[in-house]
């Protein structure tokens, strides 16, 4: 059976608007990325990787070309469509964790559930909090817990709506080595079990070869695919 | 729904849903009680005017009120009563004497009660019946002038009355200034047989009427257009009478407290909603990352803030209704009469506030959260795009709306807003150009004064806006404590407490020494004596008054009634020039008579004076204070016009109580003179003022409680950041003094630019309120630009320092890892 394609970009490019004038972040991508593949994008600061991390993810929509989620096209959609299409098939890690600070470990895990109005958001919340080790943290909020501690909540969250596609913004970048170690473990884990495609910004050379692929961006284009 | 309020129950743990909940009960809640308050205590002093007036309304007539009338007040549930008004001789033996009569049913008096007493001169004893059939009551006066004592009987007319109590005061006759003849009262069923009412007899016919407010105004739809020109409609506060004038001053007073209440609400609530986006932002745009939609959110937050909404306006009404009790209750020792209960449709006003600032405020605020992209969470630095001025026009436009919804006018809100704009300017200009200054002034470290001006520059816009909600709170309460202290200041001037109480009335000039004289002796102050001559204005720029009114319709009171004239040199206590020559060779008129008549300098009137017409042209206009008691006129002339008609001289006294026997007694001699008493109308007067200023004061705290509270709402709104920069302070080493000084040097600079800036927005507040809404004179106020700055610097600082107290205690390291 062939395997499918989870995200396709044809001659993506993407300019703003900035005081000196319009300035273009990425230009002419194209690439493709399978079902199941872990994929790293890597480069120097400012070549454009979160942007295009970004638009992957449908978080914004791109000046010209196309991005395909499973066949769906982002630029025939409008933001509520995209967002629909988020929640069916995307899960977010951030660098600096997000996690909201009013609510405890396990009730930022439950939202992505709760957006779908899940009725057992909480039960799947607690084994996910305890994959990850931290069964004895449910009830603290964020500000109770450690970096290490608050991304490990942050990678339970971004498995708790069985996601397809788990974009990574710089998973480990706040993070010691030891608490990166950890993280990176647990999230290649818990992708090989989901089978989910893994998308990554990140620096860490290391990181990145434990991915299947290294794409590697330069001042907004793809030089390394 | 259910996931909505999950998220907003577990929201309010975090303490931000918590602040704009207090803020919009607070908003509630202030407006609520005050505007229950002042519905109370207008309906009191109705209640205590009707009193005065012996009913809520009444119709007084010259010619015998239709019995259908009574018919209708009876279809419509009124209490009725009548009263016939009438001057005839009473005969006692040999003795008579002019007496003035009223004739009474047994319904009368409607509302308040007369004072009756068996002793001569006596105090009285309050009764809310008239006479019996039969009976009369006369005052001490015509008692003494009668020679007769209780049980003794009179002749009125071709009946006999037994006098079975001496009046000292029926409720009806303060309403009529000019009823100077000796007071007597008798049951109407016996004014028949008394046979004094004959065709082209001059008597008044009062119908009165009592109960609720809805049926008295169907009643006067319905009487309205019957009326003819001798018969007129009345209410018990009309204004322009003393008393009115000091309530519609107060009234405008707590109306202009509820308005800045209003003003203090929208900006606690648009403190609490920004400072609630502001730590929402992000949390929005993960729950779009997470796959919340743009719709989904809408509803998500339209839940929530409906929840609130309801929340708010339920303990805002309760706390409302708690807080205008306890006024009252405060107040209660001071009022003559229980305070009638609120009414529950005045609640409408507070959930009007809470609908508008959630509108106004709220949803904008809400267009923000979800216009939020969710790349912000990849990028925090991304703007977030909005319409900065949409969303402060339309805080605006809903505070105007709620100020005009308020005090039903535009005045008040139109006076408020261009301050507000005025003050947003100023603010501006200053505080840029100052802040900036400071900078300029100071580079380095090594002081708190070089960080803390440093602060003040760099937080810029943050700091601009502060600056504008400290100064707009100064600002408030300074022009409610400028408001209050003029109005309670110039009542207790207008009403010392030796205001004449007594005018004479019929004095010939033979009899000013003797009077004087007795006056003296008693120690009883007296006002001057002026000359009365009466007269009519017969036409107006040779125009007959029966030509310009030919049905009497809209009438001027000027034209309506025989007038009484005066002559003076110059002007008296309680005039005040306010056009043209006071000594030219013309009339002189009251300000508000003329304009009621339309009439200017130059215009002619002639006056038939004892049957000569006399043609003079208006040369000054004067203002009188009516409150002054001193005996005032519409009309002056020239003392050549005048001084060859015979002449009756009017002077006011003040007789204290302990005097007054004595006083009646050697009147007593002067059986010609008129006296009439209007110490009980003063002491109301005094005491609707003691009320109201100690219900101003009341108002007033509460007020600048709240203005307290949304004080140091607004200084937490911005707290965070300086917090952080004061641990990142004390981690590189920094001394305790060190960041205290900073912050101090910070507080400080705010408050006394905010204080300096709302002394001067007051002072031209209250100009533009003095001048167009309190009708007063305008006037400088020192004090509030000593405690514009003075408030500023000790309340912003105390309430600054002691919310930071937190970063000079607890370690560096909490601090840091809390944000």
């Amino acid at each position: 059976m062939a395997v499918k394609t989870a995200i396709k970009v044809k001659n993506l490019t993407h300019t703003v608007t900035a005081n000196t004038g319009d300035l273009t972040i990425l230009k002419k991508i194209n690439m493709e990325i399978k079902e199941g593949e872990s994929v790293a994008i890597i480069g120097a600061s400012g070549s454009g990787k979160s942007t295009l991390l970004g638009l992957l993810a449908g978080l914004d929509i791109n000046t010209a070309g196309d991005i395909y989620l499973y066949d769906h096209a982002f630029s025939e959609m409008d933001e509520e469509q995209r967002a629909i299409l988020r929640g069916q098939y995307v899960g977010f890690i951030f660098q600096s964790f997000h996690l909201l600070p009013s609510l405890q470990a396990v009730e930022n895990v439950m939202l992505p559930a709760e957006l779908k109005g899940d009725k057992d958001a909480r039960q799947k919340a607690e084994a996910l909090l305890s994959k990850v080790g931290l069964s004895e943290r449910l009830t603290h909020y964020p500000n109770q817990l450690s970096g290490g501690e608050q991304q490990r909540v942050a990678i339970a969250r971004a498995f708790a709506s069985s996601p397809k596609i788990l974009f990574a913004d710089e998973p480990t970048g706040n993070l010691d080595e030891g608490n990166g170690k950890i993280i990176i473990d647990q999230l290649f884990d818990l992708n090989h079990t989901h089978g989910t495609t893994l998308v990554m910004v990140t620096h860490d050379n290391e990181l990145a070869q434990k991915c299947d692929r290294q794409l590697v961006m330069s001042a907004g284009q793809l030089v390394e695919n | 729904m259910r996931f909505a309020l999950r998220l907003l129950l577990r929201d309010l743990r975090s303490g931000d849903i918590l602040t704009l909940i207090i803020a919009l009960i607070i908003s509630v809640s202030t407006v609520t009680a005050i505007s229950l308050f002042i519905d109370r205590l207008q309906l009191s002093f109705e209640k205590e005017s009707a009193s005065l007036m012996a009913a809520d309304r009444m119709i007084r007539s010259d010619d015998e009120i239709p019995q259908h009338w009574q018919q209708k007040a009876r279809e419509l549930s009124l209490q009725h009563a009548e009263n016939i008004a009438f001057r005839t001789m009473v005969f006692a033996g040999e003795a008579l004497q002019l007496g003035q009569l009223s004739a009474v049913t047994d319904s009368y008096p409607l509302r308040g009660s007369f004072l009756v007493d068996t002793t001569l001169f006596g105090a009285g004893k309050t009764t809310v019946s008239p006479p019996q059939q039969g009976q009369i009551w006369v005052s001490s006066r015509l008692a003494s002038l009668l020679n007769i004592s209780i049980g003794e009987q009179v002749d009125v007319g071709e009946t006999k009355l037994t006098v079975s109590g001496f009046l000292v005061r029926d409720p009806g006759s303060t309403s009529s200034a000019f009823a100077v003849s000796p007071r007597a009262v008798m049951n109407l069923a016996d004014l028949a047989a008394t046979g004094v009412i004959i065709p082209g007899s001059r008597v008044r016919y009062s119908l009165l009427l009592a109960g609720s407010n809805e049926a008295l105004d169907a009643y006067q739809n319905w009487v309205t257009p019957q009326l003819n020109d001798g018969q007129r409609w009345r209410t018990p506060v009309q204004k322009g009478e003393r008393i009115g004038d000091t309530i519609h001053k107060a009234q405008s007073f707590l109306l202009l407290a509820g308005t800045l209440a209003v003003i203090l609400s929208g900006i606690a609530i648009a403190l609490a909603s920004s400072r609630f986006v502001k730590r929402h932002l992000m949390q929005v745009a993960v729950l779009k990352t997470l796959g919340a939609t743009p719709g989904g959110l809408v509803k998500l937050f339209s839940i929530q803030f409906l929840v609130l909404f309801v929340f708010g306006i339920v303990f805002g009404l309760a706390m409302g209704w708690l807080i205008q009790g306890l006024i009252s209750s405060l107040l209660s020792d001071l009022m003559s009469t229980a305070l009638p209960e609120p009414s529950i449709n005045r609640l409408w006003l507070g959930v009007a506030t809470g609908f508008v600032s959630m509108l106004a405020f709220c949803l904008p605020m809400m267009q923000r959260l979800i216009k939020i992209s969710p790349m912000s969470v990849l990028q925090p630095a991304l703007k977030l795009e909005q319409n900065t001025l949409l969303i402060y026009s339309l805080g605006f436009i809903g505070m105007y709306a709620l100020m005009c919804l308020y005090t039903e006018g535009f005045l008040l809100p139109s006076i408020m807003t261009l301050a507000i704009v005025g003050i947003g300017l100023t603010v501006s200009l200053v505080g840029f150009g100052v802040f900036r200054l400071g900078r300029s002034l100071t580079s380095g470290a090594t002081s708190g004064w070089q960080i803390g001006l440093a602060s003040l520059y760099r937080r810029l816009v943050p700091n601009l806006f502060q600056l504008l909600v400290f100064t707009l709170i100064i600002m408030l309460g300074l022009i409610l404590v400028g408001v209050k202290t003029s109005l309670i200041s110039d009542w207790q001037q207008q009403l010392p407490a030796n205001a004449p109480n007594h005018y004479l009335f019929n004095v010939q000039t033979h009899q000013i020494e003797a009077i004087n004289q007795l006056s003296n002796e008693l120690k009883v102050p007296r006002s001057d004596w002026y000359p009365m001559i009466r007269g009519r204005v017969v036409a107006v720029n040779d125009t007959p008054i029966q030509t310009l009114y030919p049905e009497g319709q809209g009438e001027p009171e000027l034209y309506e009634r025989e007038l009484n004239l005066t002559w003076s040199d110059s002007l008296s206590r309680g005039n005040k020039l306010v056009s043209g020559d006071f000594t030219a060779n013309g009339l002189s008129i009251e300000q508000t008579v003329a304009e009621e008549a339309g009439l200017n300098l130059g215009d002619e009137l002639a006056i038939n004076i004892g049957g000569n017409p006399v043609t003079l042209p208006i040369t000054s206009i004067r203002l009188v204070d009516w409150g002054s008691m001193q005996p005032n006129f519409y009309l002056i002339l020239p003392k050549a016009t005048l001084q060859d008609y015979t002449a009756n001289f009017v002077s006011s006294v003040f007789v204290s109580d302990a005097d007054a026997q004595a006083f009646y007694q050697k009147m007593a001699q002067f059986p010609t003179v008129s006296m009439l008493n209007v110490g009980e109308l003063l002491k109301q007067i005094q005491t609707v003022i003691s009320q109201l200023s100690q219900a101003i004061q009341l108002v007033l705290i509460c007020i600048l409680s709240a203005g307290a509270l949304v004080l140091l709402a607004s200084v937490r709104a911005t707290l965070e950041e300086r917090l952080e920069e004061g641990a990142l302070l004390r981690v590189l080493g920094a001394r305790k003094a060190l960041v205290q000084q900073s912050l101090f040097v910070e507080f400080g600079a705010l408050g006394l630019f905010s204080g300096l800036i709302a002394a001067a927005g007051a002072e031209a507040c209250l100009y533009g309120l003095q001048v167009f809404v309190f009708n007063a004179q305008a006037s400088w106020h020192p004090l509030l630009w000593g405690l514009g700055p003075l408030i500023g610097i000790v309340i912003i600082c105390a309430i600054g320092i002691s919310a930071s107290r937190t970063v000079l205690k607890v370690p560096p390291m909490h601090l840091l890892r809390e944000f």
